[in-house]
């Protein structure tokens, strides 16, 4: 007969998980609801650092002032194309729900994220009005185009890079590190790479162009190509890790079928939308909610690329949020920034959470 | 003879492993590697600084100085979470614009009562360098220089444009007059008339700040009502623009790129500060540099009366820091004090009067030049959002000349936006 055990099987998983709950609760779940108690007062960081009771009480006082404004009215036709965009795919998720195209739970995440576009871009200051913070939903605006821009550009690029090193040779597996390389640099590292690259002095870039005979761009100061300048410079920086997670993918994929497809004449671009494509859905799923979250929280390329200019144009949430907390103090106000930040990653993360539960 | 000696071995020894002062110290001006301790040698801000920095803790007894990492662009960042953190420098460098907000925390140290001790003379310091380090009634810190925008100037295009008389470079006196000889030097020598950072660091901001000063107004009044969308800032602003409209000047330029078309020759004037005439004259020295014959010039009137950006920088002190570690630290202000002829190298005009009537500083290279500059330096009046309201004035300027904002448009919106910040 075995020996008893002296613990539960409950008891001993709560033992074995100690350690990391409490590292858990003291460096996340602590500073999370520290965050939020900040958010909900006028707290200066300097002043409250000498005198603790510097800090006020005020509410929700901070989420109002940065995110609603006098007078503020809703209107179907404020931003006809985003909110137009909107209605579109509300209809089109509904179409694809009936026509059993899309599933039930698919169906409400798009209808709900369609919902949204429809709703948020509705809001405007009447006659008279204004935004508190005039900053704030530009800087959103910002923050989600660099996302739209950045995550299918990183995404595409590393699975077609996947798709064409997936081969067991030595030079793709040469080609394979260098392309994982830039990934190990660090975002000062990466931003100078590509300031020297975009300079329209010495840059790499304006030389090819002049030796075209074209007119270097000012990349950097460009109202038109700043963004993009941040998002190629990013694309390039984090392509790397999404390379490697598809080419896990593809290396899971059996070769049987690739084998029975050549049999049906299925080789080259054919066997890769009918069979890699298919295959790679959840890699590709992974991929994109896993960009979508870590873009969200861009930062240093806006800050030392171009300082959120020219005009703003490149100014993203968090650099926003870290200007309002160090540069003004006002640490009530950024917390506020900062949660707004949460809930628009934590719903990408139910949102993958969902979609991963569906296909289990 | 053998006992003296090995008896003043040990004392040596003794005096030598009494316990040393750990001062740690943070500055911006940028890294220099090999900054040497020899302070009268070096060349550019962050070199010059660094060997001073070096020197004193080479020369000052039981006194270790570390310079922290820190970088320009996060540097008030980086000191403001050093503060709340309670781990501040022991010494810091800031602008005397950031003294109300440092002083008015009780963030740094009123040190008018250890500066004779520290073996510090304020009464060599000029009255507007008093000014710049005292807040109600007290001493802050200890000043290091006063810097100021100015106009350096490439001779050689100016000649060949024939805007130059009596060895000196003929400058605008009205917008018109800008407008005018900007064509001029176009026309003649096929390059831009004036280049500077317009697109990220505020350098355009305090361009039309002083022209703003040289109509007698200003972006906000000391009760706090901002006052930019005037017809005086239109005119500030215009000025500026017509250049850019007119294609003499390019607003796309950085830092670096404006600072590169000057030295390549591509530019007759660069509006730049003070910080750069040391380096700028080794640069013109070089043969492989376009620009050969560099003048520096105070900052043209334009309008009414004279007027040009201008700040300071000085040294702090955390009001935590007691005993020794205090004392240590005034210590190694003092030695920057005394040194105060070195760093004026950099081209800064200097805040002791004894360093001003120096033969020394009045033969340092172009100095006659720019000797107006003291005398029409000016700056915004005092605010804790100092920081903030440059941010605003930055971006919506940026706004007209990059992305051609309507003026009045960006002006009234700067104008809400300062007001708000002043509001808060």
């Amino acid at each position: 007969m075995a020996p008893r055990s002296r613990l539960s099987q409950t008891q001993a998983a709560w033992l074995l998980l100690a350690p990391f709950l409490a590292t858990y609760a003291l460096f996340l779940v602590y500073p999370f609801c520290r965050g939020i108690w900040i958010s909900l007062h006028d707290w200066n960081l300097l002043a409250v650092a000498f005198n603790p009771d510097a800090k006020e009480f005020v509410g929700l006082r901070n989420y109002e002032r940065v995110m609603w404004g006098k007078n503020i009215t809703w209107s179907l036709f404020n931003a006809p194309l985003l909110q137009g965009l909107g209605l579109l795919a509300l209809v089109l998720s509904a179409l694809l729900h009936r026509l059993g195209r899309l599933s039930r739970l698919n169906a409400i995440v798009f209808g709900v994220v369609s919902l949204l576009l429809v709703f948020f871009p509705g809001f405007y200051p009447d006659e008279g009005g204004r935004w508190y913070d005039r900053r704030f939903w530009p800087t959103v605006a910002n923050t989600l185009v660099f996302v739209a821009f950045t995550v299918p550009g990183v995404t595409i690029s590393a699975l077609l890079l996947a798709a064409a090193l997936n081969r067991e040779t030595r030079a793709m597996g040469i080609l394979r590190t260098l392309f994982f390389l830039s990934q190990v640099l660090s975002v000062t590292v990466v931003t100078l790479i590509w300031q020297i690259m975009f300079s329209p002095r010495q840059g790499l870039i304006a030389n090819i162009t002049k030796t075209f005979g074209g007119t270097p761009i000012n990349w950097l100061t460009d109202q038109q190509f700043a963004m993009a300048a941040i998002v190629i410079a990013t694309i390039w920086w984090s392509i790397g890790i999404a390379m490697i997670l598809f080419l896990a993918g593809l290396q899971d994929i059996s070769k049987d079928i690739y084998e029975a497809a050549a049999l049906d004449n299925a080789r080259g671009w054919k066997a890769f939308w009918y069979i890699t494509l298919p295959n790679l859905t959840r890699t590709i799923s992974v991929v994109v909610i896993l960009q979508i979250i870590l873009h969200f929280q861009v930062f240093g390329q806006s800050h030392l690329m171009t300082q959120g200019g020219p005009n703003d144009s490149t100014q993203v949430l968090v650099r926003y949020i870290y200007q309002t907390g160090f540069r003004d103090s006002e640490l009530g106000r950024a917390s506020a920034m900062a949660v707004f930040l949460f809930l628009i990653m934590g719903s990408f993360s139910i949102i993958q959470f969902i979609i991963g539960r569906e296909r289990d | 003879m053998k006992y003296v000696l090995l008896g003043a071995a040990m004392a040596a020894g003794i005096a030598t492993t009494a316990p040393a002062q750990d001062i740690t110290l943070g500055r911006f001006f940028g890294a220099c590697e090999d900054a040497g301790t020899d302070t009268t040698t070096s060349t550019g801000e962050a070199c010059i600084i660094q060997s001073i920095i070096n020197a004193a803790d080479a020369e000052l007894d039981g006194i270790n100085i570390t310079t922290l990492p820190t970088d320009w662009g996060n540097y008030y960042d980086q000191v403001k979470a050093a503060y709340a953190g309670g781990t501040p420098p022991d010494v810091h460098v800031m602008h005397r614009h950031r003294v109300p907000e440092f002083a008015g925390l009780g963030a740094i140290a009123e040190i008018s009562g250890d500066l004779a001790a520290a073996g510090i003379d304020p009464s060599d310091w000029s009255p507007a360098a008093l000014d710049a380090v005292s807040f109600k009634g007290g001493i802050y810190g200890v000043p290091m220089d006063f810097h100021a925008n100015l106009w350096h100037v490439n001779m050689d295009l100016m000649a060949q444009a024939g805007l130059v008389a009596d060895g000196k470079p003929v400058l605008p006196t009205s917008p018109q007059e800008l407008l005018a000889h900007a064509q001029q030097f176009k026309d003649a020598t096929g390059q831009d008339y004036l280049a500077a950072d317009f697109a990220q660091f505020p350098l355009g901001v305090r361009t039309v700040l002083a022209l703003l000063w040289q109509q007698d107004a200003n972006i906000f009044t000391e009760d706090g009502t901002a006052t930019i969308n005037t017809p005086e800032a239109q005119n500030a602003v215009t000025a500026i623009t017509q250049l850019f409209d007119a294609k003499l000047a390019n607003p796309q330029l950085n830092y670096a790129d404006s600072q590169q078309a000057f030295l390549n020759g591509e530019a007759g004037i660069l509006v730049n500060g003070t910080w750069v005439v040391d380096f700028y004259t080794a640069e013109a020295a070089k043969e492989e540099v376009g620009l050969n014959t560099y003048y520096v010039a105070d900052f043209p009137t334009l309008f009414a009366k004279g007027a040009t950006w201008a700040d300071s920088h000085m040294w702090a002190i955390p009001a935590s820091l007691k005993g020794e570690q205090r004392a240590a630290a005034l210590k190694v202000m003092a030695f920057i004090n005394d040194h105060n002829i070195d760093w004026a190298r950099t081209g800064h005009m200097s805040v002791r009067t004894s360093v001003v009537e120096s033969a020394a500083y009045q033969g340092l290279p172009h100095r006659d030049e720019y000797t107006g500059t003291a005398a029409i330096a000016r700056d915004t009046p005092p605010s804790e959002r100092y920081g903030a309201i440059q941010d605003v004035l930055n971006r919506e300027l940026q706004a007209i000349w990059l992305t051609d904002k309507p003026v009045s448009d960006a002006l009234a919106d700067a104008e809400i936006e300062v007001q708000d910040l002043l509001d808060r």
